[in-house]
């Protein structure tokens, strides 16, 4: 049995349909994230499954309930908001009991069941404080207790950590992924952030103009993008990519970036010779070290931006520019007398010119 | 090196900070002025009607504690110190006027003010946003209408014989009652006109309020599974609270003020046992009878006691509700 299940979910305001007839199955237990730039339709399918937006078409179904057309209060969901969503005159202790009040449940349950997620929470010693008096990672904590409170079969979570700052925002991701394993909860995460996407999720469904691009594990997507989308915004740096012409030779098929620069491609490579693509190379994955079977690169430096362990190295072959990330061993002088990087066959992605579509097939990587 | 820098900032921001001399301040009040010339030429306008129409005029309070002489004028009449305030409190008309004047205040903070709070929640509930202007701009209306055309469809409608709210009572086999003329009938149409007149005007600040209230609050409370009157007495009654509390500490400041004008308008000798309030006595003593120094003494006290009361109710609000008006 699936925790939450869309099917042909359609979403239109007036004439202009925002989700166009998606598919999907979060499997009980999973944690999903739904990720995409601004306005591709993530929040809008996310509160649609709370109930909060109608569907114009489609099925939504949770743990084998059909409930299109069920109230939010009784498809038994939970969501945490993106500004928390908190009380501002109630107290964190309040707050967290609100759904339970509202359910009309015991005093003594309410204090019990308070008192053990706040305790999970860590957020015992502020029960008495109003939200205006607490900092953002624990405002956002209280919004999940009172998510966590009602033992819901579904979380869903709209963006939460979009308001913190960078620092807060990896400790509380951290916090959120040991309480999915602690709660086991089937989970649904909208972000826009890919960091956030890859750490947390279970499957990431990458989504685009109001369709699915790809459904996959983070390492699925990173290593087999399906298009050239998923392949831009999957990866911090994104993927290179650069349109080339196939040639083909004895040593197989090769994409030809410009008369020095070729990336010989993998055997999956659905190909043929003279075939208009877009070739695809994530910058982790180039070498500063010859290997086997690897296409050499000649490259002209522009910049070299230290991060510490590792620095980006920005480059351009012709009139296309390509982004390396390679190891400091702490120190960068080296990397700025790098004139060839290795690209390995086996990492190559090629992907067609005019649909963008994936040209290699099977698992690598 | 840096860290001995913060080291050194810390120490200094422990420090107590040295109280600038005067001579700074001025300055930098000086630097101030020139900076920011634009804003104060703005703000003179307003200022100066405060002093012109508001302030200026308090020098004639000291009339109050004179035998004022129109001949005399108020530099020159003599002083007769408390002997206008004894006059008021010996007067049984002062008396019963300063008594309906609370009277009528209270009934009008029980049912005047929490009408136009009521209205708000009630648009607020409106979907249909056609519907929603519509009955907004039809309770808005009576506002705009002036207080002797309201005072004349109220003298219609409770009119004896052919007045709508007597033609009913017709219908109903009740006697026919000349309303207007009854003292008891005084109070419940006036706060009922004042209701109709304000309730709808008023309510725009109170849905100000409520349309500032976070959007997600009511997503979070429906996704817990709350019904729209929970959300009304959970979420968006606390959420304009200090609306409402500021809004009632401003009307607390003008309790003293019935409208003056609509009772002008609806009173008359049978009726003043329950109509006649300060502000009606001041007019008729002070303007038909000549009585300024009595006039201007009742004035005072009226204007201390809504001093009072605003700073109670300032206080209170302060104190237990964390909003207050200063």
């Amino acid at each position: 049995m699936s925790g939450v299940k869309l099917e042909k979910i359609c979403k239109s305001y007036g004439r202009l349909e925002v989700v166009h007839g998606i598919d999907l199955e979060v499997n009980e237990k999973e944690f999903v994230v739904l990720v995409g730039p601004s306005g591709c339709g993530k929040s809008t399918t996310l509160r649609m499954i709370a109930g909060l937006e109608e569907i114009t078409s489609g099925d939504i179904s949770i743990d084998g309930r059909l409930v299109n057309r069920v109230a939010p209060k009784d498809r038994d969901v939970a969501m945490v908001f993106q500004n928390y969503a908190l009380y501002p005159h109630l107290k964190v202790f309040e707050n967290i009991a609100f759904g339970l009040r509202i359910r009309k449940e015991s005093n003594d349950h309410i204090n019990k069941t308070v008192a053990e997620v706040s305790e999970v929470l860590g957020l015992t010693p502020y029960l008495d404080r109003r939200p205006a008096e607490l900092s953002g990672g624990q405002r956002q904590r209280v919004a999940m207790g009172r998510a966590i409170v009602r033992h819901p079969k579904v979380f869903l979570f709209d963006e939460p950590l979009s308001n913190l700052d960078a620092k807060l925002r990896t400790q509380m991701r951290a916090e959120i992924k040991q309480l999915h394993k602690r709660l086991g909860a089937t989970s649904v995460y909208v972000t826009h952030d890919q960091v956030e996407a890859m750490t947390l999720a279970d499957r990431i469904v990458v989504m685009n103009d109001g369709y699915i691009e790809q459904i996959g594990t983070p390492m699925e997507l990173f290593v087999n993008p399906a298009n050239t989308f998923v392949a831009s915004f999957i990866g911090s740096p994104p993927m290179n990519q650069m349109p080339a012409q196939i040639a083909s030779s004895s040593a197989g098929f090769q994409a030809k970036v410009n008369d020095e620069v070729t990336f010989a491609l993998p055997d999956n490579a659905r190909v043929e010779a003279g075939q208009q693509v877009v070739v695809g190379v994530r910058p982790e994955h180039l070498s500063l070290n010859a290997g086997d079977g690897a296409s050499a690169i000649p490259i002209s430096l522009d910049l070299v931006e230290p991060l510490g362990s590792e620095a980006l190295l920005h480059t351009s072959i012709g009139e296309h520019s390509l982004v390396v990330k390679a190891e400091t061993h702490g120190d960068i002088t080296h990397l700025s007398e790098v004139t060839q990087v290795y690209a390995p066959v086996h990492l190559v992605s090629v992907f067609d010119a005019e649909s963008g579509l994936a040209l290699t097939t099977g698992q690598r990587g | 090196m840096e860290s001995s820098q913060r080291k050194h900032a810390a120490a200094e921001g422990s420090s107590v900070r040295p109280k600038r001399s005067l001579k700074h301040r001025l300055v930098w009040l000086v630097d101030h002025l020139k900076n920011e010339w634009q804003l104060y030429v703005m703000l003179a306008p307003a200022i100066i009607w405060f002093l012109v129409f508001l302030y200026k005029p308090m020098y004639g309070l000291q009339i109050a504690f004179k035998d004022y002489s129109i001949f005399l004028g108020v530099k020159d009449s003599p002083w007769v110190g408390w002997e206008h305030f004894q006059t008021l409190f010996s007067n049984d008309q002062f008396i019963r006027a300063f008594l309906n004047t609370i009277k009528i205040s209270a009934l009008n903070l029980l049912f005047g003010f929490p009408a136009p709070i009521i209205l708000a929640l009630l648009f607020n509930e409106i979907l249909n946003a056609t519907y929603k202007r519509t009955a907004q701009t039809i309770v808005y209306l009576p506002h705009f209408i002036s207080s002797v055309i309201i005072a004349g469809i109220v003298t219609t409608a409770f009119a004896p014989t052919a007045g709508i709210v007597n033609t009913v009572m017709g219908w109903f086999g009740l006697d026919s009652i000349y309303f207007l003329t009854r003292p008891e009938w005084f109070r419940p149409i006036f706060v009922g006109t004042g209701i109709w007149q304000e309730a709808g005007f008023g309510s725009i600040v109170f849905l100000a309020a409520i349309a500032g209230v976070n959007p997600s609050l009511y997503e979070s409370a429906v996704v817990d599974g709350a019904s729209r009157w929970q959300m009304i007495w959970k979420i968006t009654l606390p959420s304009i609270m200090p609306t409402i509390i500021i809004m009632l500490i401003i009307r607390i400041g003008n309790i003293m003020e019935v409208s003056f004008e609509m009772i002008i308008l609806l009173y008359q000798p049978s009726t003043y046992s329950t109509a006649d309030v300060v502000n009606t006595w001041v007019y008729r003593q002070g303007l038909q009878s000549g009585q300024y120094d009595v006039a201007a003494a009742a004035g005072l006290f009226n204007a201390i006691v809504a001093f009072v009361l605003v700073m109670v109710a300032n206080t209170l609000a302060r104190r237990y509700g964390r909003t207050s008006l200063w």
